[in-house]
């Protein structure tokens, strides 16, 4: 088994999320782009897991997957109630909070 | 594979934990079975008792000194003192949180999520705030008590988001200025779940080098390893974003003065006394335990943020005009100072570091107590004009907020002095001389906002529309009290805390 | 049907078949049914509800709760599956059982709040 394919991927994949978060202007999306980040970094905790022989790696991808969820219910509650008050999810308008 | 056993607990070991989660959990119950009108008066009590019999439960166990739970918790000294000073903290932020007589119905809103300006959002103007607070901060404070004790990647990674997501959600439930307070809470939370991201990737890329979690393990398979391991320095980098973020330390600082700004002042000074407590917790085992025998590796970078921290802080504290910005940047600039006893990399650095985070949280906490005061028709009066005169209008609170300054800017017999003392003693004693220059230059700039507030009190004329100080109630009263006692003590008589901190500042490895 | 490509040849069977079907089954619904053309009938179904105009219709944020509590609950079940694996091990007995059960009883009473709270209902 060749580790270095998927940790490629897991690399690029992050990439991609932390790009998408710093480029994209919908909370949605932006959110969705850390998601993308914390399943690449699972996909590189089981890799690892297999290369070294420990079962760490998995016990960990599993926390990531619990706290992903968990942070996905908050998220999208605290972006729904500003969603209701402002009607809008596009972070460019939040900007009351300025030097 | 492994073969699998069944960890042994010391159950006496986490009991502070166990305690102050329980106090979490029994509140969820009694926000669901309790009466409206009496989950006040059930809530309160329940948690302050919950933060007192974790405090009895540390003391009880301040000898201890066990990994537990696999290796997966350490609770050793600094895991101990933190998370004492953790639960003091808690404590005096909690009476803030619990104060309803300042505002009617406290500083929460009811519902968060009612459309601003309609009919149910001015019905709920009258009622009373939410009480799913107190359950959100047990498990905030109990997340950052299991940071402090955590001895692997994984169990620091799960405290990280136990009491970052309650935090996120508190941010979002000030009653006045709610879209400030809403843009506080997404701003702090977009920023936080991918500087978490950050920190897991180091996480695995560390765990894919050593093949394994725990700190001892990484140190050993960091000894080992020669200077060119590109999976061990990425991996620390990674890290360090996540940890750093915590923190607040400059270049990962930017959220900093808007989520000051916008959170409910309660738990904005929480977040400046505890949160940072926790993060230099978490930040001392890593660096201390993890990878202190690779130091040279890292710690040119990490000298290089300190200085950054300490003076874009400083610098940026002189251009404000709000307060609680101007506190926010404050807290930058000292999270620098404390960084400084970290990156001594010594016991004398440890204590020294953990004395001043106890001595800055109580005066923090005292100065947002006092801000939470200072109102207006429209709520807190927070922009500084607002606050000229204040001195002839209210002697007493402007002479308090004169003795908290005078701290923060580091003038004898307060705590601001011997904490910065024991820091950057620590860091003289590990030859940092270029930091406690840095560290010196930057408090001089950063006295100058501080006299400014009040030469702003005293030496100005009240306006017209001067705001009012209001009468605090008597959790306010008792919180003020306690960080101003706190204060003094420790400036006047720091001996026996700074001994405890020194008795307590050797990590088990 | 032999040669480089024969093997193509069924596939490309398939596709004209599927093609012919397709054409067929509409072509004779055309030209066999009735057609009687009203405005009632080139509005959108919606369960005999008259449609909401605009395509930003807020759905009821109830949803999103239920949606919420699905995605939490259903993910926190990853823990059971190794737990099943080796709570009847020898070496690990009654506590591994006590352990899962304060876990899921943790777990029961974020359902339970959210029972009390009223947002299981579905009205």
């Amino acid at each position: 088994m060749t580790p270095t394919y998927y940790l490629v991927l897991s690399a690029a994949l992050f990439t991609i999320g932390a790009v998408g978060v710093l480029i994209r202007r919908n909370a949605i999306v932006v959110f969705m782009c850390v998601e993308l980040m914390l399943n690449a970094v699972n996909l590189s905790l089981v890799t690892f897991s297999r290369t070294t022989g420990t079962l760490d790696g998995q016990i960990m991808a599993f926390f990531v997957m619990v706290v992903a969820a968990a942070e996905v219910v908050i998220g999208l509650a605290i972006i729904m109630s500003i969603y209701r008050t402002r009607r809008s999810a596009s972070v460019d308008d939040a900007n009351l909070l300025k030097y | 594979m492994e073969e699998l056993h069944l960890p042994p607990i010391d159950y006496a070991a986490i009991a502070p934990l166990l305690l102050v989660f329980g106090a979490g959990c029994v509140g969820v119950l009694v926000e669901a079975f309790v009466p409206r009108a009496w989950r006040y008066r059930v809530q309160v009590p329940l948690l302050l008792a919950g933060l007192v019999a974790a405090l009895i439960a540390l003391i009880s166990v301040a000898d201890k000194r066990v990994s537990t739970a696999g290796g997966a918790l350490a609770i050793d000294g600094p895991a101990l003192f933190l998370q004492g000073g953790l639960v003091a903290l808690g404590i005096v932020s909690v009476l803030l949180i619990a104060e309803r007589r300042v505002e009617r119905g406290g500083a929460f809103v009811a519902q968060a999520s009612v459309v601003a300006g309609t009919d149910s959002d001015r019905r709920q103007s009258s009622q009373p705030g939410a009480t799913e607070v107190y359950p959100l901060t047990a498990f905030a404070l109990g997340g950052m008590m299991l940071f402090c004790a955590a001895n692997d990647l994984v169990t620091m990674f799960v405290a990280l988001e136990v009491f970052s997501l309650p935090l996120y959600l508190l941010c979002a439930l000030a009653r006045r200025r709610r879209l400030l307070s809403q843009e506080a809470s997404v701003k702090y939370f977009l920023l936080g779940a991918f500087s978490s991201a950050f920190f897991l990737y180091g996480v695995a890329l560390l765990y894919g080098f050593a093949g394994t979690m725990s700190f001892t393990g990484l140190r050993e398979a960091a000894a080992e390893a020669g200077s060119e391991d590109t999976l061990l320095f990425l991996g620390i980098a990674m890290l360090s974003v996540g940890l750093l973020f915590k923190a607040a330390m400059v270049p990962f600082h930017v959220w900093t003065p808007d989520v000051y700004q916008g959170a409910p002042t309660p738990v904005t000074g929480m977040m400046a006394a505890c949160t940072k407590l926790a993060a230099f917790g978490g930040i001392l085992r890593v660096f201390t335990v993890g990878f202190a025998d690779i130091n040279l590796d890292w710690e040119p970078i990490l000298i290089a943020v300190a200085i950054a921290t300490m003076l874009v802080g400083a610098v940026m504290a002189v251009t404000q005009t709000d307060i609680k910005r101007l506190l926010a940047y404050s807290s930058i600039a000292n999270a620098g100072y404390v960084f400084t006893g970290v990156l001594a990399l010594s016991e004398e650095g440890v204590a020294g570091t953990m004395f001043y985070l106890v001595a800055y949280g109580f005066t923090v906490l005292a100065a947002f107590a006092v801000v939470t005061l200072v109102r207006d028709a429209d709520g807190e009066a927070t922009h500084l004009s607002r606050w000229a005169g204040l001195g002839r209008r209210s002697p007493l609170f402007a002479g308090l907020f004169t003795v908290l300054m005078l701290a923060f800017a580091g003038i004898p017999l307060t705590s601001g002095f011997t904490s910065k003392f024991a820091v950057f003693s620590a860091a003289l004693g590990a030859d940092q001389v270029t930091l406690v220059i840095v560290g010196l230059i930057s408090s001089a700039v950063l006295a100058f906002p501080y006299l400014r507030v009040v030469v702003l009190m005293y030496l100005s004329e009240p306006a017209e529309d001067t705001p009012t100080v209001s009468l605090p109630g008597v959790f306010t009263s008792l919180a003020l009290v306690i960080g101003l006692v706190a204060t003094i003590g420790l400036g006047v008589v720091p001996g026996p805390v700074l001994e405890l901190a020194e008795q307590a500042s050797s990590f088990i490895g | 049907m032999d040669g480089y490509l024969g093997g193509y040849a069924s596939l490309g069977l398939l596709l004209i078949a599927a093609a012919l079907l397709f054409v067929v089954a509409f072509g004779a619904n055309r030209l066999l049914s009735p057609r009687n053309p009203s405005g009632a009938k080139t509005t959108t179904y919606e369960c005999g509800i008259d449609p909401v105009p605009g395509d930003w219709a807020q759905a009821q944020i109830r949803y999103y709760v239920f949606a919420y509590l699905y995605v939490l609950f259903a993910v926190e079940s990853v823990f059971l599956f190794p737990w099943a694996m080796v709570f009847d091990r020898p070496g690990f007995g009654v506590v591994t059982l006590v352990e899962m059960g304060v876990f899921i009883a943790v777990l029961a009473l974020g359902l339970l709040y959210a029972w009390r709270k009223g947002v299981l209902r579905w009205t």
